[in-house]
């Protein structure tokens, strides 16, 4: 008998919620991203530990907090509608690596609370600070590893028979030669692509100080042309890894996800050319372009693994649409209440 | 069956949701009632001009968000979290169901993440009126996720119509939704009051810190008086079998109200002490009393909440262990291992039979039983019976608690769960043919021979008026009551286990009042709680007082013994007390 659960039915048709997935879930690599690199270059600079450095570390204290509040809740709608269309692969993967699923909370919690313990208490920690954020960033790959562990997992059902032999919950999926460039790949990009962010954060900055957020830029650009690098080298390594029947889906075997493939890597070499030419806007709007492009990618790749089990146009519907009504209404009501607020943030402030 | 299942039999998944949950509601009501206070004694510290109150309620913010933003709103995702892991299969059904009620609550969610960090960033640095607009927006927010939350979670006990129409709004606006609603919202305002009793005690001043304690009090004081009837509302539309358990019948709910009525007091207590007759009494000492016997009453509500639909983890449609209504009724004399899908063993045999058992342990106990855990831990549940006592109780008796699901599966795998309770956890003897009852060999006996030309009823009259060893010279001689008939040439133990059977079906058997009882009640409590009851009580009134078993607990709702068993206990107990006494 197959593993896979039933699944249950959905109140609109499927391609709304591929659609609000593949809105929402960009957003969050794009928050987790910033997080992630901020943090990094924030310890980097404590140790450093100049004027200069440790003003920057602290002009990103400010933020981590924010950040992770961000991250979370713009993990929570993708997560949401995943669940909604890949449940019952996503619910069992979650079951059988349940111990490690769960401790993601209380590590997020310890690593937010320690964000905050370094904002607040900058400068009494002093140097203690470096290990205080850094101990946050070690959560922060601990968590970002548990992720790609279990978006392997559910999609490998034919794997799931190790629970027969081990029921509690502390499976891995280390036995996937897609897992660790999956996770490099994750974890290295999102650390360039939080350069990224720390160089914009620097344009910001330069409105109150100039020298600062010069320097923030410089720093932020360099992170993210270095690792960048790096990470075209992890990409290649991360696609070959593929099973070869996702990987032809990008050479011609899908015409879609071929061509996605195609404008992706035309974006990533007009991205390093903004980045070495120190553009940080028109690099930042290019690359938030191709992160829409990569996770439309990822989408196909969890498709092509899938392939043989589910499509979620199996899903059977029961129709039900005024819910989405209230979703919709409420999504516009909350957005231009989170615009009006940003904007008095920024305007009516007196400082 | 559908799912597997995160196996931690020392702990139990209910054990580590309640954990997670209790901690972040006791947090969440704090952050929905607390958004009001800032706002409101924001405004009061402008209104009174003393800008002491601004402060105060500036590093009352950052408190605020440090416990709601990182605890509260992590947490709230742990839960999501944890009943993924516990009970896939309702929290699948929640989450397809009602999808895009979610999908608004992380709107809001977004909208509170963003108003608060504003409202605690721009504090003294924006315009007031602006600054108390988004203090009202971030409240708003929060009590529009509490709105929507509310709605889901109260489906769970009480889904009302959707059980017909299969509704969003039906099950959202469901019969608790308003008085849950409004409990809620009056005790998160409550909260607020005795979370600022705790800031409150931190401050130097001693005037503002008296002020600041008769003010949050006045919030508690209103709050609660208002809360108390909203909690009445809520059991009062309670539909049956949820309010009988509420009110008694379930010994867990009765544990708990005890702890939510002395809380109620203690916590009402101090909020008249802090509020009316000494403010400046308050400590951290006190006030942290006042939390802990508030969380105790929050506790104690959602445990009853979450006990009130005991089999169910979605009432009336899912039981506790993840399998729906429908599949169960589905699933009714079939093989429950050969249709699910996570067993390791799809057919109990006498070879594999207490892995078998184990298997069906796993998902139809493990929900709610652990083994040698905290919570409703089997292993003194089942001390006081053997194997084939075992049997019987899952074959015939369990479906009968009120609060239990029926066993799902054929006679071998309810012999095999039994044997892994009975053999694996207890070492107890497992023989399968221990199950077998001489009548029932007798019988195969009589199927195997006889039932091909004649059926019982002309045996039966035949043998009516003889006694056994009648009966087996009449099997001796077949041939001499009808010539069509060879004379029995079985061994001298099917003869008797045949003439056995014969007896019995003429003259039904005595019933043994030992029997009656093992199988029928030392699932639930010993000899001497029978005896006890019993005292001197004469034998019709034992025979009377259990013809009516709820009336005696109301835990027994639903059990029934009739006349002659109740005959049989009443013989028994009677012997028992001559001879034991």
């Amino acid at each position: 008998m197959s593993l896979i659960p039933t699944p249950d039915t959905i109140p609109t048709s499927w391609g709304y919620f591929q659609f609000f997935l593949l809105l929402t879930f960009p957003l969050h690599l794009l928050l987790m991203n910033s997080l992630l690199g901020s943090s990094f270059i924030a310890v980097y600079a404590h140790i450093k530990g100049d004027r200069q450095a440790r003003a920057l570390a602290y002009e990103l204290a400010k933020v981590l907090p924010l950040l992770i509040a961000l991250t979370v809740n713009l993990g929570v709608a993708p997560l949401l509608f995943l669940q909604v269309l890949y449940g019952q692969f996503i619910y069992a993967s979650s079951v059988l690596m349940g111990l490690f699923w769960i401790l993601i909370i209380p590590t997020l919690i310890i690593a937010y609370y320690a964000t905050y313990w370094y904002d607040f208490k900058f400068a009494s920690l002093g140097r203690a600070g470096i290990l205080v954020l850094g101990f946050a960033c070690l959560c922060f790959l601990v968590i970002g590893f548990m992720f790609s562990n279990n978006m392997t997992m559910m999609l490998h059902p034919e794997n799931w028979s190790g629970y027969f032999d081990n029921s509690s919950g502390t499976l891995l999926n280390t036995g996937d030669a897609t897992l660790w460039p999956r996770y490099l790949h994750f974890m290295i990009g999102g650390t360039a692509v939080g350069g990224l962010f720390v160089a914009l954060y620097g344009r910001f900055l330069t409105r109150r100080e100039q020298q600062l957020g010069d320097y923030a830029s410089a720093i932020g650009m360099k992170v993210f042309r270095m690792l960048t690098i790096v990470q075209i080298g992890i990409g290649i390594w991360f696609l070959l890894a593929l099973p070869k029947a996702q990987m032809l889906l990008f050479m011609g075997g899908n015409g879609l996800a071929t061509s996605c493939f195609l404008a992706a890597l035309l974006l990533i070499a007009m991205v390093l050319v903004a980045a070495f030419r120190s553009k940080v806007y028109a690099t930042a709007g290019l690359l938030a372009g191709l992160i829409y492009l990569m996770a439309f990618m990822r989408d196909f790749v969890r498709g092509g693994y899938l392939r043989d089990h589910f499509s979620p146009g199996m899903l059977e519907v029961v129709p039900e649409y005024s819910p989405l009504v209230l979703f919709l209404g409420t999504l516009v009501i909350g957005l231009l209440l989170i615009a009006w607020m940003v904007r008095a943030a920024f305007t009516r402030c007196v400082d | 069956m559908n799912y597997p299942v995160w196996y931690l039999p020392g702990i139990g998944g209910g054990f580590l949701i309640a954990l997670i949950a209790v901690t972040h509601v006791f947090v969440s009501h704090f952050a929905v009632g607390g958004g009001l206070y800032l706002v409101l004694t924001e405004r009061k510290g402008l209104r009174e001009n003393r800008p002491e109150i601004l402060a105060f309620t500036k590093s009352h913010t950052k408190f605020f968000l440090l416990l709601t933003m990182v605890f509260g709103g992590i947490t709230g995702v742990g839960i999501w979290f944890i009943i993924s892991l516990v009970q896939p299969a309702a929290t699948s059904l929640l989450i397809h169901t009602f999808v895009y009620g979610w999908a608004a609550e992380w709107v809001w969610f977004l909208v509170e993440i963003t108003a608060l960090l504003i409202y605690f960033y721009t504090f003294d640095k924006m315009d007031s009126r602006t600054h108390q607009l988004i203090g009202w927006i971030y409240f708003i927010a929060a009590w529009l996720s509490l709105f929507l939350i509310n709605g889901i979670i109260d489906f769970m006990l009480t889904p009302g119509a959707w059980l017909d129409n299969r509704n969003f709004w039906s099950g959202f606006f469901n019969p608790s939704f308003w008085p849950s609603l409004f409990f809620r919202s009056f005790f998160s305002f409550m909260l607020a009051g005795l979370y600022a009793f705790l800031t409150s005690a931190f401050l130097k001043d001693s005037r503002l810190k008296t002020d600041m304690t008769r003010y949050s009090g006045k919030w508690s004081l209103i709050s609660f008086l208002l809360a108390l009837p909203c909690g009445y509302w809520y059991l009062s539309i309670l539909p049956e079998p949820a309010h009988e358990l509420v009110l008694g019948s379930s010994p867990t709910i009765q544990t708990a109200g005890q702890y939510a009525l002395i809380a109620t007091i203690i916590t009402f207590a101090l909020i008249l002490l802090l509020t009316i007759v000494r403010p400046a009494l308050n400590s951290k000492p006190l006030a942290i009393l006042a939390m802990i016997s508030a969380f105790i009453m929050l506790g104690s509500f959602e445990w009853t909440r979450e006990a009130a639909r005991r089999p169910y983890v979605l009432n009336q449609i899912m039981y506790s262990h993840g399998i729906t209504v429908a599949q169960a009724d589905a699933l009714q004399g079939q093989s429950f291992l050969a249709q699910a899908k996570w067993s390791a063993v799809n057919e109990a045999t006498a070879e594999n039979l207490s892995r078998a058992g184990g298997e069906i342990f796993r998902l139809q106990c493990y929900a709610c039983h652990t083994i040698g855990g905290v919570n409703n831990d089997i292993v003194p549940r089942t001390a006081a019976m053997d194997f084939p006592t075992l049997t019987t109780y899952l074959r015939n008796v369990i479906h009968k608690r009120p609060y239990m699901p029926q066993f799902l599966g054929n006679d071998m795998e309810a012999a095999a769960l039994a044997a892994y309770l009975a053999g694996d956890l207890h070492g107890r003897e497992v023989d399968l043919a221990a199950l077998v009852t001489p009548t029932d060999r007798g019988q195969q006996i009589y199927n195997d021979n006889c039932i091909g030309c004649h059926d019982i009823d002309i045996v039966e009259t035949w043998a009516e008026r003889l006694s056994l060893a009648e009966i087996i010279t009449g099997l001796e001689s077949l041939s001499s009551l009808n010539e069509m008939m060879s004379d029995f040439t079985g061994t001298p133990e099917e003869k008797l286990l045949l003439a056995g059977y014969l007896h019995s079906a003429a003259a039904p058997a005595v019933i043994d009042g030992a029997t009656v009882y093992e199988q029928n009640c030392t699932g639930c409590h010993g000899k001497e709680t029978l005896l006890d009851w019993a005292g001197n009580k004469s034998k019709t009134d034992i025979t009377g007082g259990l013809a009516n078993l709820a009336s005696l607990n109301a835990m027994m709702a639903g059990l029934s013994l009739d006349e002659q068993e109740r005959a049989a206990i009443a013989d028994w107990i009677l012997t028992e007390q001559r001879g034991g006494r």
